[in-house]
């Protein structure tokens, strides 16, 4: 058939001891959108890797076109029409729009480029992001940059296109226009994409095919109208995944063990205020760049110039930096795992000994490591932390159980207040299911719970109250069935009502 | 770190081929040497080896506490040459004892890396441009304490101290196993160790996990310089003086030996044990270079091919488990499914 573009055969992958692809087959149309779905390690970014060139697979086949791929090399891809947006997007930050846009053009090209920068920067608005092109990347946030290297990929006239998670630090509205991009991209000039996501709302609406990865080989393939958002969820974790309801939600007579009153930062003449019930989960929406990571930063201190006051069980802590914070008893799971929760290169019971629990040190100045690794073993187990041994390096471990060695670093302290930031960003299905589970029960414990999470089902399902931020304070508050999206997508935007 | 109480029953033994690869050099060029030089590997030059790799390997040791957070300190050179001009001075003109002599060297080392440390923490300079900075302040500084002249006549009881021989075991040797032990136990089983490692990884990390990133920092730079002293206190009772610019041979040959031992310059990373081997293969080569007769311009260039290839195996190391063409030397180090140690684990859930 003339109009298929891509087919993978056969391919399998290994590395050392991993069998990270086999026999993966599917093919790809003209004008289709695929997604790629599938758990963290699931072998997804294997497939990438190979579609892109960068590594070749131990067996099997790439056929473009008709055309069998003889060499692997990412410019072999490139000249095959092939273009991958990555999750972690690949720009020079020191350089601007333009110049990303232009980036591996010899001097001849760039003259004939002009055309295709002008179409990425008006995609680029389209998805709800103006840019002016002399800007320097660096100025970018996270949201800006994928949405540049969405429309980067579109740019130049490709035949495939695959984008791995592009939507992880959008908003609603922005991930509508990169959805309707894509579609458009596939309807109107036969662009055949690979999506990978975790978010199944999206991938309901942009998909015409589903291909399910699970432990490297294809568990599941169909078109999207034969199947269910649950069906998907349960070919990726291979078992049912229930909607997630919190077993023990705050009690109506809890007292308020946490407030944080009149947190300013520098640079920002707000000043916020927060109160949490014992028991609690509050969650924190808002758009991106509303202030809801500073807002948690400024609670511990992380940064110079942030002021305020915090009681803790009804009596003032004296935080001056993440020290003091960390020994009045808040603990702080910030958004970066792997460049603020985790020293990646030092084994887990390293990372969960950094809070120095008493458990976890002395005595003295010293330390045991035979006790570091047994406490951690234990809370290993607790968390059902997967691989269970803790001696492993925090760089090996799948994203959900990196979370799970960030959260494990607190659970030793007597820590009774936890901020956690973004908790779920970049994990899969199962392992988020395991984080909202731990997150009640610190909050069955009678500890005060706050959650900041772009993620709206994520803060439906788990707060008792959420609050919207927006410009750097909160606009309004939501309790029971007033938690729902569309009264809190309408605040984060500032399109409906002002409440308290 | 050993693998003991472990209670999986096939019991896995991990071996660090980084460091078994150091010791593994080092046995080739020794054994290298003893063919070419029936003299090399008498007990009497093997023993000059190891002195000559002494300093080295004290300031070493110090180096690799730094480079572990990420840092460098170019100044521990003139540290030594300030430290040895300082305490030889009082010890000739001021008649300070041997003892308190090498005290005071210790505490101004001391104090000169730990205003590295502040002015790296407070001032927020990078550790580069710091140390570039107080190297030449504190070479500056080794020169007016006497007007740039040496001083002689060293008293034979310092000499004695830092460089005699108990039963024939040369005192420096002794003092450097020491050290090392030391800071062995410091760097691996202490709660300032581990803070150091992590502070070097993700200083982020560690300081929001309540680290006092600034203190670990100017710890390590202090020590960094009490070692510098200390390998300027040896070259100073080696030759029975002190000499203005004595310490400044000895900044690179301390980077090497370190980078040679396995210590990653972008920080978390790096080993005591390495650093020694690191030192002795560079003392082995200069003594056995001068013992089949090269002239001693082809010994820096050999020192510098051997820190290279040091550095080049070490990389190459890092990167074997994915020896499949172009995806060789790409940032990969984040994506959990590609490393070999996973797959133990993983599997076993299937």
């Amino acid at each position: 058939m003339s109009d298929i573009l891509l087919e993978f055969k056969n391919i399998a992958k290994y590395f050392p001891g991993v069998r990270a692809l086999e026999d993966v087959s599917f093919t790809l149309r003209k004008g289709e959108v695929i997604t790629l779905a599938g758990e963290n390690g699931a072998g997804k970014s294997t497939l990438l890797g190979i579609l892109g060139g960068s590594l070749a697979p131990n067996r099997g086949t790439i056929t473009v076109e008709g055309v069998v791929r003889s060499e692997y090399s990412p410019r072999t891809a490139l000249a095959e029409g092939i273009r991958i947006a990555r999750q972690e997007p690949a720009i020079v930050p020191q350089l601007t729009v333009e110049q990303n846009l232009l980036l591996g053009k010899t001097a001849a090209e760039r003259r004939e480029a002009a055309p295709a920068v002008d179409g990425a920067l008006a995609d680029v608005a389209a998805m709800g992001f103006p840019l002016n092109r002399r800007t320097k990347l660096a100025r970018l946030s996270p949201a800006q940059r994928h949405a540049l290297t969405i429309a980067r990929a579109f740019a130049y006239r490709p035949k495939i296109v695959a984008l791995d998670e592009p939507t992880t630090s959008m908003l609603e509205h922005n991930v509508a226009a990169v959805l309707n991009r894509v579609r458009e991209m596939a309807a109107e000039r036969g662009v055949g994409i690979i999506y990978v996501s975790h978010r199944m709302p999206e991938v309901m609406t942009v998909s015409d095919h589903v291909v399910v990865l699970r432990d490297g080989r294809v568990a599941y393939e169909t078109p999207i109208a034969e199947t269910s958002t649950e069906e998907i969820v349960r070919r990726m974790v291979g078992r049912e995944l229930l909607g997630f309801h919190r077993q023990h939600p705050v009690k109506p007579d809890a007292p308020i063990v946490f407030t944080a009153t009149g947190i300013t930062r520098p640079g920002s003449d707000e000043r916020v205020d927060i109160a949490v019930r014992a028991g609690e989960v509050v969650g924190i929406a808002g758009l991106v760049g509303s202030g809801r990571t500073e807002f948690l930063r400024a609670i511990v201190r992380a940064d110079p110039g942030c002021g305020g006051t915090i009681t803790i069980g009804g009596e003032t802590a004296h935080v001056h930096n993440p020290n003091g914070s960390r020994n009045a008893g808040i603990a702080f799971i910030p958004e970066d795992r792997k460049h603020q929760g985790l020293a990646l290169q030092m084994p887990a019971y390293a990372n969960i000994a950094l809070t120095a629990a008493p458990d976890l040190v002395g005595p003295g100045p010293f330390i045991s490591i035979n006790r570091q690794v047994a406490v951690s073993s234990e809370l290993a187990t607790s968390l059902a932390l997967k691989p269970a041994n803790v001696k492993l390096r925090a760089r090996q471990y799948s994203g959900g159980n990196q979370q799970k060695v960030v959260i494990a670093k607190w659970l030793r302290r007597d820590s009774r207040v936890f901020l956690f930031d973004e908790p779920t960003k970049g994990v899969d299905v199962g392992g988020k299911a395991e984080i909202y589970g731990l997150i009640d029960q610190l909050a069955a414990q009678g500890n005060a719970v706050v959650v900041v999470s772009s993620d709206l089902p994520e803060i439906i399902s788990l707060s008792d109250r959420a609050l919207v931020m927006r410009n750097g304070h909160f606009i309004s508050e939501h309790v029971g069935d007033d938690i729902n999206e569309h009264s809190l997508v309408a605040s984060a935007m500032g399109i409906a009502k002002e409440a308290s | 770190m050993s693998n003991q109480a472990v209670d999986r029953p096939p019991r896995k033994v991990h071996i660090n081929f980084q460091t078994l690869g150091i010791f593994a050099a080092a046995a080739v060029i020794f054994v290298v040497f003893g063919v070419l030089n029936s003299n090399f590997l008498t007990l009497n030059n093997l023993r000059d080896v190891a002195v000559s790799a002494c300093v080295n390997a004290l300031i070493g040791v110090g180096m690799t506490f730094v480079i572990i957070t990420g840092g460098i300190d170019l100044s521990v050179g003139s540290t030594a040459s300030l430290v040895g001009i300082v305490s030889a001075d009082l010890m000739v003109k001021h008649g300070l004892s041997p003892i308190l002599g090498l005290l005071t060297g210790l505490v101004v080392g001391f104090l000169a890396g730990a205003f590295n440390g502040l002015l790296i923490t407070f001032a927020k300079l990078p550790p580069f441009i710091a140390t570039l900075g107080t190297m030449s302040v504190y070479q500056g500084l080794a020169y007016v304490v006497t007007n740039g002249t040496p001083v002689y006549n060293v008293p034979q009881n310092f000499v004695l101290m830092l460089n005699s021989y108990i039963g024939g075991v040369p005192i420096a040797v002794v003092i450097v196993l020491v050290v090392a032990v030391l800071a062995w136990v410091l760097l691996r089983r202490t709660v300032f160790g581990q803070n150091v490692i992590a502070t070097g990884g993700s200083e982020e990390t560690a300081w929001l996990s309540g680290v006092r990133v600034n203190r670990v920092k100017i710890l390590v730079y202090g020590i960094s310089g009490t070692l510098a002293a200390l390998g300027g206190l040896v070259v100073v009772a080696r030759i029975s003086a002190a000499q203005s610019e004595a310490g400044s041979p000895y900044l690179l040959t301390a980077i090497a030996s370190a980078v040679i031992g396995g210590a990653n310059l972008s920080g978390g990373e790096g080993r005591i044990a390495g650093t020694l081997v690191g030192a002795l293969i560079l003392g082995a080569l200069t003594n056995g270079l001068v013992l089949l007769n090269v002239a001693s311009f082809y010994e820096q260039i050999v020192t510098g091919l051997v820190v290279l290839i040091a550095v080049a195996i070490d990389q190459g190391s890092k990167g074997w488990p994915m020896l499949n063409g172009a995806r060789r030397g790409r940032k990969k180090k984040d994506t959990p499914a590609d490393d070999a140690t996973l797959v133990g684990a993983q599997t076993t859930g299937e």
